[in-house]
């Protein structure tokens, strides 16, 4: 559906409100430029809207036919409800980390940080946690009800907002850092930040006109609960209106396509992608590296703002235990293993993670329980597949990163990239071997022990492209 | 000075002693392929591991006679060193030097890969729970019983064990380094792999004795956190090798001195933060320590070896 929306071309024009427009005018235009697209592209228009119509229908099939057909017919079985919003959780995520890591080639290993600050902030908003006052927006609670109670349409937002002011915050002074330093940092703030929720549970504290005795911040270990079920128009879409639940599910996502892929194709995604590929050659070309990153960054993490409020009104409740750094690696390996810096890619990678992690290793483990039984070995049947899933997904990233970088469906450029060879490492290499044998004729030997070693592997010591420019010099 | 302050600086240096030997592996690999390995924590996870093992299997417990406990340890000690140093150069082999030439965050992908698939391996070796380990070193306080000083401040056969295994180590480590034809490749190769190769010098070896270096360093911390913390655990590796990491970055990561001196810091910061501000807290400060030193002095408190490498 995002096809139908075409990019805005200069995103320096107008910003936010003449994107907003620009989303106006395209939702406006929608039926004549659904059948333009028709006679442009009619092969790929129709299998797009099937896809679509599928993926709204899928909730009400799977319930329908899928769930009762897999238990008796169908080898694979279908997710339940819960698992398929949680699928839809963590495909937001994705999406908002493909920004920071595939657009912007930044990698953050502490994104659980902003699911948590998300999660976290939609339980403030919408919990009794804050027992001493009680504020009510478009609520049907009675008046005086304790806690702060606003409606999902607000705090889903205000979540986003607070994921992407403390993306900022950890991005300014750290952005400037290159590559892994950045990735330990991140990591380190992935760690401190559920630390903070699970700890801040008698704080006293005293400064200035501040006086907090005994003050309950954050739950604790417990967390907050209950917290309200988002509420839309009437309609309840917490956990145990499940089926609900999808549809907002599959609403925030479809969303989140929407805003990353007009990031992707707007002057700023051009910049990320500059960056990512030599940051040095991009603010030479005049991009606002520091800028740029930072707007990566926050906008990468309201993502999972989106996501932590979804858990968090979706369940009902919420506490640190759930904001693990396996959670950060998690979404990572969802984008390697989709194709990284491709949206659907990623969300391929989501769901097929999520799928295999919550449905069908639990599925094999019962499957060989009944084998096991039915050839008289029960022990068999105490093989639990689904504590190995990390085992699993730890070797799909090492396999994936020797034979497939780019992912199961790869962004084209990016595949590109990661399977191009130096442009002139044959030229390159034939020259340093060139070096080598002159080198190793004169080399004394107490200086290093090239007389006795083999001449290195010819790939190994070819290195960067602007090798053979070295060598010349040197002869 | 203050008994308490004291007893709280005997902690503090024994525990950064073995974040010392641990993050010099960090420090080692960091420096000559540029790679923060995190399968390495990892590794000196199952090196306790299989220390622990090795140990119920000769019969080393409390009460063993303690020059047969001394020489099982011994032996133990070299057999966990070298498997460790062989699952580490397997490791490069498999996951990282396919990936030499990949794009950079590539081989750091791989190893968070391959640090999941150790953590887990550890997990169904040793179920999840946390395996304990009887005193075999006593924790008698030497102080007072050996040289008769009238003090509580403690410190035990077990502060001296932590010591006589990594002081050596370290020193080897160095001599090595700086003295050896081996040690200069490693410099060369941290230097500059391509012009070390040209001068023909072999990159791919000596990083492969690299990461045996890093592997048997781990496997020798692994049997001292056995035999000095007494426990052992499949996710210990996270954690520790987090904190050794923040070692080597604190003392200039590809540093060596550097990082022991990290490790010793490190190892003070835990111990102070445990014993006057609260257990719980002491993650979010190591924490804290870390980012605080990449963001303000990314060079560390020695400064970095190499240039401009991060």
């Amino acid at each position: 559906m995002s096809s139908l929306i075409t990019p805005v071309e200069h995103g320096r024009t107008g910003g936010l409100p003449a994107w907003l427009a620009h989303l106006a005018s395209s939702a406006a235009n929608w039926p004549t430029a659904y059948r333009a697209r028709l006679q442009e592209r009619p092969r790929r228009t129709v299998l797009l809207s099937a896809l679509v119509v599928l993926v709204f229908a899928y909730p009400l099939l799977n319930r329908a036919v899928l769930q009762p057909f897999s238990r008796n017919v169908f080898p694979l079985p279908a997710p339940d409800d819960t698992t398929v919003v949680f699928m839809l959780i963590f495909a937001t995520m994705a999406i908002g980390l493909n920004i920071v890591i595939g657009f912007a080639g930044l990698l953050d290993l502490g994104y659980v940080a902003f699911y948590a600050l998300g999660a976290y902030s939609a339980a403030y908003l919408a919990s009794p946690h804050w027992s001493g006052v009680s504020i009510l927006l478009f609520s049907d609670l009675p008046a005086g009800f304790p806690g702060i109670h606003l409606p999902f349409f607000i705090i889903f937002w205000a979540a986003a907002l607070v994921a992407a002011l403390f993306g900022a915050l950890l991005g300014a002074p750290t952005l400037r850092l290159r590559g892994d330093y950045l990735a330990i940092v991140t990591l380190g703030f992935g760690e401190i930040v559920p630390v903070f929720f699970k700890n801040l549970v008698n704080v006293h504290f005293s400064f200035g006109p501040i006086q907090l005795v005994n003050a309950n911040l954050t739950g604790g270990p417990l967390g907050i609960n209950p917290i309200d079920a988002p509420e839309l128009f009437g309609i309840k879409f917490g956990v145990i209106h499940g089926f609900n639940a999808v549809y907002l599910a599959l609403a925030v996502v479809a969303m989140s396509i929407v805003i990353a892929r007009n990031l992707e194709r707007s002057r700023m995604g051009r910049a990320w992608m500059a960056i990512r590929e030599d940051e040095t050659a991009a603010e030479m070309m005049g991009v606002n590296t520091v800028r740029t990153k930072l707007l990566a960054f926050g906008l990468g993490a309201s993502f999972a703002g989106f996501a932590g409020a979804m858990q968090a009104s979706y369940q009902g409740a919420t506490t640190s235990d759930f904001f693990m750094f396996a959670t950060s690696i998690l979404v990572v390996i969802m984008i390697i293993l989709g194709g990284i810096g491709n949206i659907w890619g990623v969300i391929l990678g989501a769901i097929t993670v999520q799928y295999v992690d919550k449905t069908l290793l639990g599925w094999v483990g019962n499957r060989l329980k009944d084998t096991g039984v039915a050839i008289g070995s029960p022990q068999l049947g105490e093989i639990n597949p689904s504590q190995f899933s990390f085992l699993l997904l730890g070797l799909a990233l090492v396999l994936m990163m020797r034979f497939r970088p780019e992912g199961l469906l790869p962004s084209r450029q990016r595949a590109a990239e990661l399977h191009a060879a130096p442009p002139d490492q044959a030229l390159g290499s034939a020259a340093v071997m060139e070096i080598e044998e002159e080198v190793i004729e004169e080399a004394e030997p107490e200086d290093v022990d090239a007389t006795t070693d083999p001449p290195p592997e010819p790939g190994a010591a070819s290195g960067p492209p602007d090798t053979p420019g070295r060598p010349g010099g040197v002869t | 000075m203050d008994e308490q302050l004291l007893q709280t600086i005997v902690i503090g240096l024994s525990n950064g002693l073995i974040y010392a030997l641990v993050a010099l592996g960090y420090t080692l690999v960091y420096g000559i392929i540029e790679l923060i390995n995190f399968a390495h924590g990892d590794v000196f996870m199952l090196g306790s591991m299989l220390a622990l093992t090795l140990l119920i299997t000769f019969g080393v417990t409390t009460g063993t006679d303690p020059l047969t406990a001394i020489a099982l340890i011994v032996l133990v000690l070299a057999i966990t060193m070298a498997v460790t140093a062989t699952l580490n150069v397997t490791i490069e082999r498999v996951a990282y030097r396919p990936l030499r030439h990949a794009p950079r965050l590539a081989p750091l992908i791989s190893a968070i890969g391959m640090s999941f698939v150790l953590q887990n391996v550890g997990l169904l070796w040793k179920g999840p729970a946390n395996i304990g380990f009887p005193d075999v070193i006593p924790n008698t306080n030497i102080l007072t019983t050996v040289l008769g000083l009238d003090t509580s401040v403690a410190i035990t056969y077990k502060h001296l064990f932590a010591a006589v295994v990594t002081i050596p180590l370290l020193i080897v480590l160095t001599w090595f380094v700086a003295k050896t034809k081996q040690g200069k490749a490693m410099r060369a190769t941290a230097q500059d792999p391509d012009t070390a190769g040209l001068m023909g010098i072999d990159v791919n070896r000596t990083i492969a004795i690299t990461f045996v270096i890093a592997g048997a360093l781990a496997g020798a911390a692994g049997l001292v956190q056995v035999l000095y913390n007494n426990t052992t655990v499949w996710n210990l590796g996270f954690r520790f090798g987090l904190n050794a990491f923040t070692s080597a970055v604190l003392g200039g990561i590809g540093n060596l001195q550097g990082a022991v001196l990290g490790g010793i810091v490190l190892g003070l910061i835990n111990a102070f933060s445990d014993r006057y501000l609260s257990t719980q807290w002491t993650n979010a400060i190591v924490f804290g320590v870390l980012i605080g030193i990449l963001v303000f002095r990314p060079t560390g408190l020695l400064g970095q070896q190499l240039a401009d490498r991060a």
